[in-house]
């Protein structure tokens, strides 16, 4: 079934490709309503096939329109698109990586007001709030990540704790992870309870999102205290890996959860697909797992569990030409609809766009648990922005990742190196 | 007569041209790539670090306000600082060892062309695998070298690369072991310079091993040891990517050095004037540094 819809894909993109080829000569002429060809900048693409998706799905609704996804490499995109826009050598149409640099690119005048575009949409669209500035909104989401508790249900039962309840607090999920170090100890396994990433919203994303009152732009950031007090405590007790062996091992969360050195891992939903793939592929073990929603600050938020990620969006660049221009609105119009949000479920991706059959076509996928928290877990959960847009975000980020460093190495106690980024922030951080 | 002397100047002058065009036509590869990637791109820096471009549009001029912001930047200062201790230990330490190594791979030892490639080695591996394999030794549970530390009676190792504290001491270590290789070269060649019989005269003399090092072996080098010295400190004062691949700046800010925040201010929080400003104090120190450098050789040369 997945090698399948990788040919079928790839056969669409060849078939693509051939009429891109076709359709590229009498480009400049093309009257608005003949063939027209719109460039989209992605990356990674062998391995990131969202962005074909897309375009062959709008293909197939409209033929006049093809769609060529340029590569941008994945860890210099924004620096690479900054370029290229400056230059005046972007594509017509780029995606927002994350939020953190829509700020930039918004501010900078890079990016067109789609208010028309946007207002098609209903509330089923999660994350277009997030693109609005002003009066405007200046990107189409497709898709909206969420982050989820992974969870090893072999390892569950080999330390003899009950699965996740859905309905936990980051108490429950720290007592949960002592108890699973406790009984894989006694089993004579050499995996941990849990894993955290290195990256600092493995704490700072949760908290930031599900604190009441929690403001990135405010200086005060006493409200994460908790949440790292939570975490040192684990890898003080050994229930996870510390951060240093972490950083100095360079462990990767694919290989910690996917060969079973974890038994549980807090991971966004990108996870799920790649998580297949690699059980597929061999490269994690074969076992049977589940997502779990994220656990949560209190016990009031339990029907609709709050977490975080980013949306992902994609922009028009100002530059394009009014012919180009309604064709690329048409597919801005496309991407972040239900027949777009069921391409992208296919292959795994969580659409921006939420529906019932959405939620079916994803768990349609081969190999995805099934069972009914995974499924609640999928629906339910509400995303907030990782990164709220505002001037002072990727500076107020930086800070706030070196405190990280700092805290979860333990070179420092956790409250004064939070202040210290607070009064940083205040001195640092740019207000307009 | 008199034609005759203006014919011959003019010759001269001609022969002159031909010998520049022809130099200029050697070096102009080259020197059109430096010019136009190098060249113009610092000159404009000069520019951008009185604005406050950031990437898109024009650049507004903002006269001096970014290095006024330096003066009160506590990150800046930090950068600043770890520069500074960085080159005040990786220069002495890298230049006392790539001597030591010269001297003794200068010596008729077996197996010598050995020792030497195995010293110049961490010099041509990529950096990004030193970075992984130092890592992994400093790594604070199950690091080799910790390991050996906790089995000869040290109960509380440092954490190197995860402490804020050791990691700068454990940067400088990787740098050293990774820089030496290359500087013994250099010395290696200086030492090829340096006559035989000078030796031969100290040792009728009756100088002892160290009485010859002293007053023939060092001042020999002068030439080199100054060369070496000034591409060190330039190098020390703009690392980069020896720290980004091992510590990212981290813990905290306790790695931060100035090439690193020219990069965060500039490529990724897009603030391109500041980043500038910051370029421009760098390399004001590195001009600095050098020309005392400069002055104090040519002083002892005097």
């Amino acid at each position: 079934m997945k090698r399948s819809t990788t040919i079928a894909v790839g056969v669409v993109t060849a078939a693509a490709l051939a009429l891109a080829g076709c359709g590229g000569g009498d480009d400049a002429a093309a009257p608005a309503d003949g063939p027209v060809t719109l460039t989209l900048a992605g990356w990674s693409l062998s391995t990131t096939p969202e962005f074909q998706t897309l375009a062959d799905a709008y293909h197939e609704v409209d033929p006049d329109v093809t769609i060529e996804v340029q590569e941008y490499d994945a860890t210099n995109y924004d620096t690479q698109m900054t370029t290229d826009l400056a230059a005046g050598t972007a594509p017509d149409l780029y995606v927002q990586k994350n939020l953190k640099n829509f700020y930039t690119y918004q501010s900078g005048a890079q990016l067109a007001d789609l208010s028309e575009v946007a207002s098609t949409y209903d509330d089923s669209t999660a994350g277009l709030d997030f693109y609005a500035v002003d009066d405007g909104t200046y990107a189409i989401p497709y898709r909206q990540d969420a982050w989820y508790v992974y969870y090893n249900k072999d390892l569950f039962a080999q330390a003899g704790v009950p699965e996740p309840t859905g309905e936990w607090t980051w108490d429950d999920y720290a007592q949960t992870a002592l108890d699973l170090q406790a009984g894989l100890d006694a089993a004579g396994s050499d995996a941990h309870g849990a894993y955290q990433h290195t990256w600092q919203s493995t704490v700072q994303g949760f908290a930031l999102a599900q604190t009441p009152g929690a403001d990135l732009a405010s200086g005060d950031y006493s409200y994460m205290e908790p949440y790292y007090e939570r975490s040192l405590r684990l890898q003080d007790e050994g229930a996870q890996v510390g951060f240093g062996t972490a950083t100095t091992s360079s462990l990767t969360y694919q290989t910690e959860f996917g060969t079973q050195q974890a038994a549980m891992m807090p991971m966004g939903s990108w996870y799920v697909a790649t998580l297949l793939a690699q059980q597929e592929s061999g490269e994690a073990d074969e076992f049977s797992w589940g997502i779990a929603p994220a656990p949560q600050y209190d016990d009031s938020t339990f029907d609709a569990p709050v977490t975080f990620a980013d949306p992902t969006g994609i922009g028009l660049n100002p530059a394009v030409d009014d012919a180009k221009r309604a064709a690329a609105e048409d597919f801005l119009a496309f991407v972040g609809g239900e027949e777009a949000a069921l391409a992208l479920a296919e292959i795994g991706i969580t659409p921006a766009y939420t529906s019932d059959a959405v939620t079916e076509a994803f768990f349609g996928l081969e190999g995805v648990p099934t069972d009914d928290l995974s499924r609640f877990t999928f629906a339910e959960s509400e995303a907030r922005p990782e990164n709220p847009v505002s001037v002072s975000t990727t500076v107020v980020q930086n800070i706030l990742g070196e405190a990280h460093t700092e805290i979860m190495s333990e070179s420092s106690p956790v409250d004064p190196v939070l202040e210290e980024a607070g009064s940083r922030v205040e001195s640092e951080a740019p207000t307009s | 007569m008199t034609t005759e002397t203006a014919t011959r100047g003019r010759r001269r002058g001609r022969v002159a041209l031909r010998r520049s065009v022809t130099g200029w036509s050697f070096i102009l590869p080259n020197f059109l790539g430096f010019g136009l990637l190098t060249l113009v791109p610092v000159v404009a820096l000069f520019y951008i670090a009185f604005t406050s471009w950031n990437a898109f549009g024009t650049a507004p001029f903002v006269g001096l306000d970014n290095f006024r912001r330096l003066v009160g930047d506590g990150s800046f200062h930090v950068a600043l600082l770890n520069t500074l201790y960085y080159s005040a230990l990786h220069i002495p330490l890298t230049l006392g060892l790539a001597l030591g190594l010269a001297v003794l791979l200068n010596t008729k030892l077996r197996g010598v062309a050995f020792f030497r490639t195995a010293a110049f080695f961490p010099y041509i591996t990529s950096i990004v695998a030193i970075a992984a394999v130092w890592n992994m030794l400093y790594s604070p549970e199950v690091g080799p070298i910790n390991q050996v530390l906790t089995s000869i009676g040290v109960d509380d190792p440092p954490g190197w690369t995860t402490s804020a504290q050791w990691s700068m001491p454990a940067v400088i270590v990787v740098g050293v072991w990774r820089e030496m290789g290359y500087y013994m070269i250099l010395f290696l060649a200086g030492l090829q310079t340096i006559p035989r019989e000078l030796y031969e005269a100290a040792r009728v003399d009756g100088a002892s091993a160290w009485q010859r090092f002293r007053n023939v072996t060092l001042p020999g080098l002068r030439p080199t040891t100054f060369f070496v010295v000034v591409i060190l400190t330039i190098g020390s004062l703009k690392v980069f990517d020896l720290i980004l691949v091992l510590t990212d700046g981290g813990p905290g800010r306790s790695t931060l050095v100035l090439s690193q925040y020219i990069f965060q201010k500039g490529f990724e929080e897009y603030q391109f004037g500041y980043a500038s400003a910051i370029s421009i104090v760098l390399f004001l120190l590195c001009v600095l540094v050098t020309v005392v450098q400069f002055v104090i050789n040519r002083r002892r040369d005097a």
